[in-house]
This record gives C-alpha cells, structure tokens and sequence, in this order.
C-alpha cells in the first residue's frame, strides 16, 4: 500500500511527536524517579520499526529526521546513530524475505537481534573514535539491560506505529511500500 | 348544669388539692403512657439529634481529613524546601573565597543516550554560563559545560569516557588522569606501579588544562589492582559527587580576577590551599 505524501508527513510528524516524549520521558522523568543506569533509546526502537517494516526511497531522510530529534536530548548528534541506523536497514534489506513478526515473541527476538546489530556498529565506531578498542566489550554490555527492556515494550510500540503508519499487521514477507 | 359549673368553681382551691379516687385511678393508669411517650420523645429526639450530630461530625471528618491532608502535604512541602535551602546554603556558602561568578543551577534531565553521561541544567547563556565553565557541588566535582543555548546547557559529567580530569593525589601529589567508565565509577590513568598510593587516597584537581581551578575534590580511590604486563596501575575511583542525587549545582564562571589569580602564581596558592 502506497502512502500519498500527505499521509505520509502526517505519521513522518506524529512519529517525532512521539519519540519526542518518549525522550523526555527517558531523559527527565525516569532519572527523576530513581532510574540512572541505563536510558531506554527509543529512537532506536522507532527506526527499527521503520527498516522492517517499511520500504521507501525517503527513509534515510526521515531516520536523519528522528536522529536530529535525538540529538536535542543527547550529546551523542545525529551522525552516530544514522550511520547505525544505515547499517541495521542494509541488514534489514537482506533479511526482510524472513522476517515475519507474526507474534510479540518474534518481534521481542528480532528487535533484539537487530539492537544488537545497532549497539556493536555503535561500540565499535566509539571504540575507534577514542582509539581504544578495550573498551569495546565493557559500552557495549551498558547497551544490554537497556535494550532488553526495549524489546519487551517492543510489540507495543510496533503495534501502535502499525497503525501511524498504516502498515497491515504482520502476515506475508516483511516490508511494505509507501 | 351552669350553676352546678359555678358552684363547684366557688368550691375549688388552688393552692391546695386533695385528688379524688377517681382522679387518683386515672391519673395512675394514664400516666404511665405519658411517660412512656415523653420518653420515646427524648428517645426520638436524642436519636435525631445523634443522627444530625452524626452526619454533622463525619461532614467534619470529611473536611478535618482534607485540612490534615493538605497540612501534611504541607509540611512535606516545608520539610523539601528546608533540605533544598540547606543544600543551597551549603552550595553557596562552599569555596566562598573563589574568584569565581558562582550561578547556581538545577538539573533538569541527563544525555538520553547510555553512552554519554551528561546532564541538562535550566540555566544557559541569558544567565551568564559559558561554555568549558566548570561545574561542582559542596561535595566536590561535576563536570564543566559542554554546550550552551540561551535557557540551557549540557554538561559533560566526570562520568563520561570523553571527560578527562587531570588530578592529583592529595597524599602523595602524585599526577593522574581520571577517566569515566560505566556504571557511575571513573578509572585513574597514568599512575606508575612504584607511586605508594593507597585505597582511600584522595583526588583533587589538579588544575592542569585551564577548564578546572585546582584542588576541588574529585573522588576516592576504591580499588588498585597491579597487572603483570604494563607500567602503570589499574584504579578504580568513586566520583566525590553523588551523581545519583544530583539535584543542583554551582556553576563556576571565570571573572577577570580568576584569570588573574591562575596567572599569578602567589594568589593561585592562596586559592588553591583554601580550595582544598
């Protein structure tokens, strides 16, 4: 199903929105609660989302769109998380003919699977930037508690950007055009 | 029958009556009604009198709870102010004699990436902070700001593998560089194997790189571990800060008599000594 631009502006907008409170939520409201250790990057969930289940030619313009959000909440900029996020579509690409998120638990697994694939891109590229590669092991075990909990919340999130998006739930090969 | 009426009038005395035995049974067979219904009376009427008391006392209760409620939050109110005063006070009051613009700033949110350990506080350029200013509490060192917009700024936490703070044992002055790692603790870096230092050591500041003033407490030395290989010695450090409680924090914005005392290095002892 092909989304006319409007349409597609409007989940491209109301998918900011929510990442932007799901931002201050991770960045304000949890650290005020007692929650220090480990930030829930929701931006990685929500470009997860759009690597499997979409295919569009402007998706790398809108990932640079929801990184640039991202950076408003971290030190980390945009470039980090982008140059991630091409990786995990490039791996998203190639697999997509397997992909079938027909249940929460595959979509927790997967999620998962692909986070991984995001934090090791990450980790490595901090690893050559600080030109230290013995840390390699200890950034990328912080991403773990954090990513997992992302994976729980994950069928959620996908269920309610399903229907931003208007992509039909999980029934054929991953992937729909818009 | 009239005259009858009369003469029984012109018989009657008021001030004395001596009841007839008509009047005597009567009176006694009646009179147990009479008071049995002057009591249901009092009976009906304390019972309604304790109903409305009743309803009036738990309508009492009702505002008499809300009023506790809302005393109590009150004091809970009173109670945060007076901590937030204390610390304030005490953040105010700490390194007094530093020639240092000190503007005080309260965190509002931390770097939403777990990479990055880096603090947003409600205060930016309006309020006079400048970029690579140091930051502290009355326990010791923060971080300095990163990046600066008009209502606020970002500031990279001693907690960040990217901030480098070189230090000093305040034991044994010996020179070390400490570095953030992950779970809230940071490393000291560069120490040679025959430095004798010890758990419990204290850092300070160095003020070596022009960011930080010299002798502001950085942490403690928790763990020291000799390798086999290398030259110099693994170091844990717990930050002096609790970061876990961070609530607000004093910027320090250099003023011409800071740059003026780091120059001149007769004031900058004076300075540093009273720091530490």
């Amino acid at each position: 199903m092909k989304l006319r631009f409007s349409q597609l502006m409007t989940a491209f907008a109301i998918s900011l929105g929510i990442l932007v409170g799901l931002e201050i939520m991770t960045s304000s409201l949890l650290p005020a609660l007692g929650w220090y250790e480990y930030r829930l990057t929701f931006n990685v969930l929500i470009i997860i989302f759009l690597a499997i289940r979409l295919n569009s030619a402007s998706l790398p313009w809108m990932i640079v769109g929801f990184q640039l959000i991202h950076s408003v909440f971290s030190v980390e900029g945009w470039a980090l998380g982008t140059f991630a996020s091409l990786i995990v579509m490039l791996v998203a690409n190639y697999l997509k003919e397997l992909l079938h998120l027909t249940t929460a638990l595959v979509t927790m697994v997967t999620v998962q699977l692909f986070q991984l694939v995001w934090h090791v891109t990450v980790a490595l590229v901090i690893c050559l930037k600080i030109s230290n590669f013995e840390k390699f092991g200890m950034i990328l075990w912080s991403f773990i508690p954090g990513s997992i909990l992302l994976s729980l919340i994950s069928p959620l999130l996908f269920w309610l950007l399903e229907r931003i998006w208007q992509v039909p739930s999980e029934s054929g090969p991953a992937g729909v055009d818009i | 029958m009239g005259i009858l009426a009369i003469y029984g009038i012109s018989q009657k005395q008021f001030n004395l009556d001596e009841p007839s035995l008509f009047h005597q049974i009567v009176t006694e067979f009646i009179s147990p009604m009479q008071k049995g219904l002057a009591n249901s009376k009092k009976n009906l009427s304390a019972l309604w009198e304790n109903y409305l008391s009743i309803v009036n006392t738990s309508k009492e209760n009702v505002v008499l709870k809300r009023k506790i409620s809302r005393l109590e939050n009150d004091l809970t109110t009173i109670e945060e102010m007076r901590k937030e005063n204390l610390r304030l006070k005490r953040l105010l009051h700490f390194s007094d004699d530093q020639p240092y613009k000190k503007i005080m700033a309260q965190v509002v949110g931390w770097d939403s990436s777990n990479e990055f350990k880096v603090i947003r506080l409600n205060r930016g350029s309006l309020h006079g902070l400048k970029p690579m200013s140091p930051v502290v509490t009355d326990h010791g060192l923060v971080g300095y700001v990163y990046r600066v917009t008009e209502n606020y700024s970002d500031v990279l936490t001693i907690l960040d593998q990217n901030n480098r703070v070189d230090v000093v044992v305040e034991r044994t002055r010996t020179h070390g560089i400490v570095e953030g790692i992950f779970n809230f603790k940071c490393v000291l870096k560069y120490i040679t194997k025959n430095e004798p230092i010890e758990v419990g050591d204290k850092l300070i500041t160095a003020g070596v790189g022009g960011i930080y003033p010299k002798g502001i407490k950085v942490g403690m030395i928790t763990d020291i571990s000799k390798e086999n290989f290398g030259m110099t010695l693994s170091i844990e450090v717990i930050p002096s800060v609790d970061f876990h409680k961070l609530e607000e924090v004093l910027v320090l914005i250099q003023t011409d008599e800071a740059v003026n005392a780091s120059t001149d290095p007769v004031s900058s002892s004076v300075t540093k000594e009273s720091q530490i």
